[in-house]
């Protein structure tokens, strides 16, 4: 290190030693080349020798929703039962968002990130940056092309072929269906999207098989829509609806990817007289969904457990900084399934549902105890 | 109105044009539709209009209809305010912004685009901070005061189609605009304003009170669009509810014939360039082989063509009034 | 004068725009050495026939002969390699330049494709002698006076070579020591052998300077004069083809009983904070600022009426004080003011007559703020016919119209509201003889109905023929203030450049 620090010039010694300093704090080896995966796998050897004990976790969304509230109950909750300090960040601005966010945690030196990759594809980059600094593990929208330890979710092409049952029950003799979502880019988005239609085409999955959205597309009984997106644009997601049933006398049905999606399906409906005529298929459990549900204007939706992906990933972060490696999946998936909610178990659901928010009224002020910042910001919710 | 006929023009070929390329174009449900979002956008833009008519900008309309649009669930269901509360707090709130922006601009001699660009990120902000994030929506309820968003008014002896509720609205902002422009001193004034400041100075004109009163219209009508369009779409989200409206409003006005100089445009014109940018939408959805994708490009390319036509038009009137007058 | 063979001729030159004829047949013959003024009333067709000669535009008919020879110009690049440049009234200087560098825009001197700078300097040095010009080469032409850069347009104009300069109004932002520089400089071209052409309004100057004259009225050529049969009557006969400028002196009434209007007591400026101005208006008092540009009379005028903020003191209007930097409330209390930059504080070009003349007056006769049209149309229709705006379309933008109908405009606007003070700034520049003397028979029939009258006014001439009193400023000072009867051209013109203390010549 000395010798190389005599040859080089001012500027790439700077470097180095920034480098040098960010090793020896990290790790306390010198530094090698080595690959990000190599990395996690160095991480999870050095917690095994010298545990943290109470490390410090970053959950990461990929934008601002109240699924994403639920999900921070969890986390929060796994604070309070495992004693580690968990802080919640939801980028507002998308993916150049959650990329400042990332690199912000790692300038803190965090222990340990989860986040939901908005576009796995083209953030490999980041994410091999966040995997070479810190542990790394996904939810929620997996990158498995990167390092990441673990991912914990659901499978959403398995959400989506839930989805497509709930529409074949919808339309027994087939029919018209538009799919409607925030953005394509993301990975849930175009799972849950090939779950659906291979289900609704009654075909085997196929991981190569991709479906252009902008296509619509007929098989047997059943024509598949173009998919129209609306940025999470609520005034564009609703109208987008409306123009669908302009542009389609026939539709029957119409699914919505994201949480607010089947909330503006609804809302287009009512206002254009369509409730009942046009079925409802959705996802999440946005309270006019669940109440769509129980009026009947709503077939069913598939719901994720957002509460289990905050609460499972950081007590799976919170193991490996403690120096339990054996807590880490075979396979690295940790699998969240979805539930498929209907007439006959919306109530039991919604009364689950609302036991894990008052459950968190205690983690509200545990967390202020533990100076935990997400804890403050629920407890302020509480009020 | 004479400088309205080119945008005019435009819209009705969009709209022959859609509606030969989808047969549901004209149908009830999707003209209701159209009118319902031209009302809405048209008028963000009309309010915009005066602003930009004294050869000023205003960037935090998005900011402003974001903090209504939250801020009017939020009164209702969180704090448990009537309805008449809820609309004369908002409006308050929106007057104030007018004129504290409009202040800052005209006394503070301030940029007009960085006061309005602070506006609409702090406008955000609050209304984010306000709500912690979280989603504000009726939940189902208070479907009388969503009337003016979503409500229709029937037609004596029509079936099928009947006037959306913001139409409404507009109508009555739309004949306020144009008489106030029209038939008024201050609206006269305004326009002097635009067209050249010194020279209004050196008229006696109040220039900076008509600054401000510009800028105040403008955040009433942004805060009272935000009102109709969560009671339009039911609920609205802190982060981006609202998220570009402000250029859409001002793409509207300059499609309209406002110039960003200031001094000129009509308010038929504004409503006509928010009808254009509203049917483009549509006619991407409604089209089978325009891709969905393609939204902003068509409408910035249409934007492009209105605003050279219009140009044009206008150096070939100019250049022809000269060679007349070297006649005399 | 031994004469000459003409090194630039015209012959019949013709041009029309849009069918009608600017220019019909015009003869003119320019000889080196010789300084020939070319006069003539706005829309006369001067600026057409200098654009022709300077290859600015093509005529339609007719030919220009250049020592002798046939010639047409295909461009302002044909016309400069054949010795004729033309300075523009508004100046086409590169404001981020220094003066060397203007002088030799677009062909600088250069060595093995670096500018040569020195050279270029050394050079520059040499033609800006030439024209009197005492500065650095590398001066910034942006802090330049008005006056400085028409001299750089004029080195600019010999160091390519000129042999005929032709000067569009080259007089009409400067002052009087200005003028008279430039006046000194265009005789000492013209002994040169420098062939010069002289476009003004501003007959004085014809007199000074002029070897000839050449009037040209309704494009046509209308008389010429020698320097022996030069006079001012004359001149002004045949541009205006009547003689409308009698001196109206005699008729007017002594305004010395009349009331005090306005009083302005202690006032100090932004621009002259060390000077105190005190002076006093009665009713139907016209008073002339007299004084060399800079002298601070502007700031006086834009000081009462409020565009300026008062460091100090203040102005009482008929026994009420008048609010400081406000506008508006001036307008209210029945101030009017005309500024000297029409263009830019005095109209909206682009709107018609009728929204220029009717801004103040509409909200006086409005009714819970709403114009009342008909009352609006009325009352701009009178006032055109009135002040006798041409034409008389009271809905054509005021921008198309000629420098002393939009001046009209602008008089029309305050006019129709019977101001109590009346404020002007520079009234008649840039305007021709015949419109000047109804502007100012307008300012007196506003005096005559009890205004006071307070103008800012560069030509002493003018001065003398308009005002009762007059007020000479000098380095933000008032310098001294006399009744019209007892000033000359000479005492004002003394007075503003060496001020009130005795000065042995």
């Amino acid at each position: 290190m000395q010798r190389n620090l005599a040859t080089a010039t001012r500027m790439s010694t700077a470097i180095l030693v920034v480098f040098g300093f960010i090793s020896l704090t990290s790790c306390g080896e010198p530094a090698v080349e080595l690959s990000p995966k190599q990395r996690q796998a160095q991480f999870v050897q050095n917690y095994a020798k010298n545990p943290i004990v109470k490390p410090r976790l970053a959950f990461v969304t990929n934008g601002i929703a109240d699924f994403w509230v639920i999900a921070q109950r969890g986390a929060e909750q796994a604070a309070i039962d495992t004693g580690a300090t968990v802080t919640v960040h939801m980028p507002a601005e998308g993916i150049a968002d959650q990329k400042r966010i990332l690199e912000d945690l790692l300038a803190q030196n965090i222990n340990a990130i989860a986040v939901s990759a908005i576009d796995p594809a083209n953030q490999l980059d980041v994410l091999d940056q966040v995997a070479t600094r810190t542990l790394l593990v996904t939810h929620d929208s997996d990158a498995p092309a990167s390092a990441r330890l673990a991912y914990v979710g659901l499978d959403n092409y398995d959400a989506g072929r839930a989805a497509g049952k709930l529409v074949k029950a919808a339309l027994p003799n087939g029919g018209e269906i538009a799919i409607f979502v925030g953005r394509m880019e993301q990975d849930n988005a175009r799972r849950r999207r090939q779950g659906l239609m291979d289900e609704i085409f009654d075909r085997s999955r196929d991981e190569n098989r991709v479906e252009d959205p902008n296509q619509s597309l007929t098989i047997g009984k059943f024509t598949v829509l173009n998919t129209l997106t609306d940025q999470f644009d609520r005034a564009k997601a609703k109208a987008n609806v409306e123009d669908m049933i302009s542009a389609n006398p026939n539709l029957g049905c119409v699914v919505g990817l994201f949480t607010y999606n089947p909330v503006l399906a609804l809302e287009a409906l009512r206002s254009g007289g369509k409730i009942g005529q046009i079925k409802v298929v959705g996802f999440d459990e946005a309270p006019e969904t669940l109440a769509g549900i129980r009026d009947g204007s709503v077939q069913g939706t598939v719901v994720q457990d957002p509460y289990n992906y905050g609460y499972r990933s950081m007590q799976l972060l919170n193991a490996v900084c403690l120096g339990k490696p054996d807590a880490l999946p075979k396979g690295g998936f940790i699998d969240i399934p979805a539930v498929t909610v209907t007439k006959d178990n919306v109530d039991a659901f919604e009364a689950d549902l609302k036991k894990k928010l008052a459950g968190n009224k205690a983690a509200a002020n545990a967390g202020n105890q533990t100076g935990n910042q997400a804890g403050n910001q629920a407890g302020n919710l509480a009020k | 109105m004479k400088k309205s006929i080119g945008i005019a023009i435009i819209l009705l070929a969009i709209v022959i044009a859609t509606a030969i390329l989808s047969p549901n174009f004209l149908s009830a449900y999707n003209l209701e539709n159209l009118l319902r979002r031209t009302a809405l956008f048209g008028i963000l833009s009309i309010g915009v209009g005066f602003v930009i008519l004294t050869a000023g900008i205003d960037l935090s309309i998005g900011g402003v209809v974001c903090l209504a649009g939250i801020l009017t669930p939020y009164l209702l269901t969180q704090m448990g305010w009537t309805p008449t509360e809820t609309i004369g707090a908002i409006l308050l709130m929106s007057l104030a912004i007018g004129i504290l922006q409009g202040s800052l601009v005209a006394y503070g001699r301030i940029q007009p685009f960085l006061v309005t660009l602070c506006g609409l990120l702090i406008f955000r902000g609050v209304a984010r901070g306000i709500t912690m994030d979280q989603t504000q929506g009726f939940q189902g309820k208070f479907a009388g005061i969503r009337w003016i968003g979503n409500g229709r008014i029937p037609l004596p002896g029509v079936d099928g189609f009947a006037i959306p509720a913001p139409v409404l609205s507009l109508v009555i902002i739309a004949v306020l605009a144009m008489v106030f422009l029209n038939r008024t001193v201050w609206g006269r004034w305004m326009k002097a304003v635009g067209r050249s400041p010194n020279a209004a100075r050196y008229s006696g004109v109040p220039v900076a009170r008509l600054q401000i009163l510009a800028y105040t219209i403008c955040s009433l009508l942004a805060g009272f669009g935000g009102l109709l369009f969560v009671c339009d779409v039911g609920s609205a989200q802190p982060s981006d509810f609202g998220n570009f409206y402000e250029l859409y409003a001002i793409a509207a006005a300059v499609l309209g014939g406002y110039r960003l100089s200031g001094g000129e445009g009509s308010v038929v014109g504004v409503v006509i360039g928010a009808a254009v940018m509203q049917v483009l939408r549509n006619a991407i959805v409604l089209v089978p082989w325009l891709p969905d994708t393609a939204e902003f490009a068509v409408i910035g390319l249409v934007i492009l063509i209105g605003v050279l036509s219009d140009e044009l038009l206008r150096r070939f009137a100019a250049s022809r009034a000269r060679t007349q007058a070297k006649g005399v | 004068m031994t004469v000459a063979p003409p090194i630039l001729q015209c012959r019949g030159l013709g041009k029309r725009f849009a069918g009608v004829h600017a220019l019909r047949g015009v003869d003119l013959d320019i000889r080196s050495g010789e300084v020939v003024a070319v006069v003539g009333a706005n829309g006369a067709g001067k600026s057409t026939l200098m654009k022709i000669l300077a290859g600015v535009l093509p005529q339609d008919s007719g030919e220009v002969l250049l020592a002798g020879n046939p010639i047409r110009f295909a461009g302002v690049r044909d016309a400069v390699r054949a010795g004729i440049a033309l300075v523009h009234q508004e100046l086409h200087l590169a404001d981020n330049v220094d003066v060397a560098g203007n002088i030799f825009l677009g062909r600088e001197p250069h060595r093995f494709g670096f500018l040569d700078r020195q050279a270029m300097h050394s050079q520059a040095r040499e033609w800006m002698s030439r024209v009197g010009l005492e500065l650095s080469p590398s001066t910034d032409v942006s802090t330049l006076s008005i006056g400085h850069r028409q001299m750089v347009e004029i080195a600019k104009a010999l160091s390519l070579r000129a042999k005929v300069l032709i000067l569009d109004e080259p007089t009409s932002s400067l002052s009087m020591g200005e003028t008279t520089r430039l006046l000194a400089l265009i005789r000492a071209l013209a002994e040169q052998g420098v062939a010069v052409v002289y476009i003004t309004h501003r007959l004085n100057e014809v007199l000074l300077c002029a070897d000839r004259a050449v009037v040209l009225r309704d494009g046509a050529r209308v008389a010429e004069f020698s320097r022996e049969q030069l006079t001012r009557e004359r001149l002004v006969h045949a541009m205006v083809g009547t003689i409308h400028e009698q001196h109206a002196r005699g008729d007017r009434e002594s305004r010395s009983g009349s009331t005090t209007r306005l009083l302005v007591r202690d006032l100090k400026t932004q621009a002259h904070p060390e000077a105190t101005i005190d002076f006093s208006i009665r009713r139907g008092e016209i008073v002339g600022l007299a004084g060399l540009v800079g002298s601070g009379r502007t700031e006086i005028l834009q000081s009462i009426f409020g565009i300026d903020k008062r460091i100090a003191g203040e102005v009482v209007l008929d026994g009420r004080l008048v609010a400081s930097n406000d506008p508006a409330a001036a307008a209210q209390r029945g101030i009017a003011m005309v500024p000297e930059d029409r263009q830019r504080d005095g109209l909206m070009l682009e709107d018609s007559v009728r929204l220029n003349a009717s801004i103040i007056r509409i909200s006086r006769e409005s009714v819970f703020g709403f114009i009342r049209g008909g009352l609006e149309r009325a009352g701009v229709a009178r006032m055109v016919g009135l002040m006798r705006i041409h034409p008389a379309t009271p809905e054509r933008p005021v921008g198309l119209f000629s420098g002393g109908n939009q001046q009209k405009v602008v008089l029309a606007k305050w006019l129709s509201t019977e101001p109590s003070v009346l404020l002007l700034d520079e009234p008649s520049r840039g305007v021709d003889v015949g419109a000047r003397a109804e502007i100012h028979s307008l300012i007196r029939q506003a005096s005559d109905r009890g205004a006071a009258v307070l103008c800012a006014i560069s030509d002493t001439e003018e001065l003398l023929l308009l005002c009762d009193r007059i007020i000479v400023m000098r380095m933000g000072r008032i310098e001294g203030e006399m009744d019209v009867a007892e000033a000359t051209e000479e005492s004002i013109t003394r007075l503003a450049i060496v001020g009130s203390v005795e000065f042995a010549a």
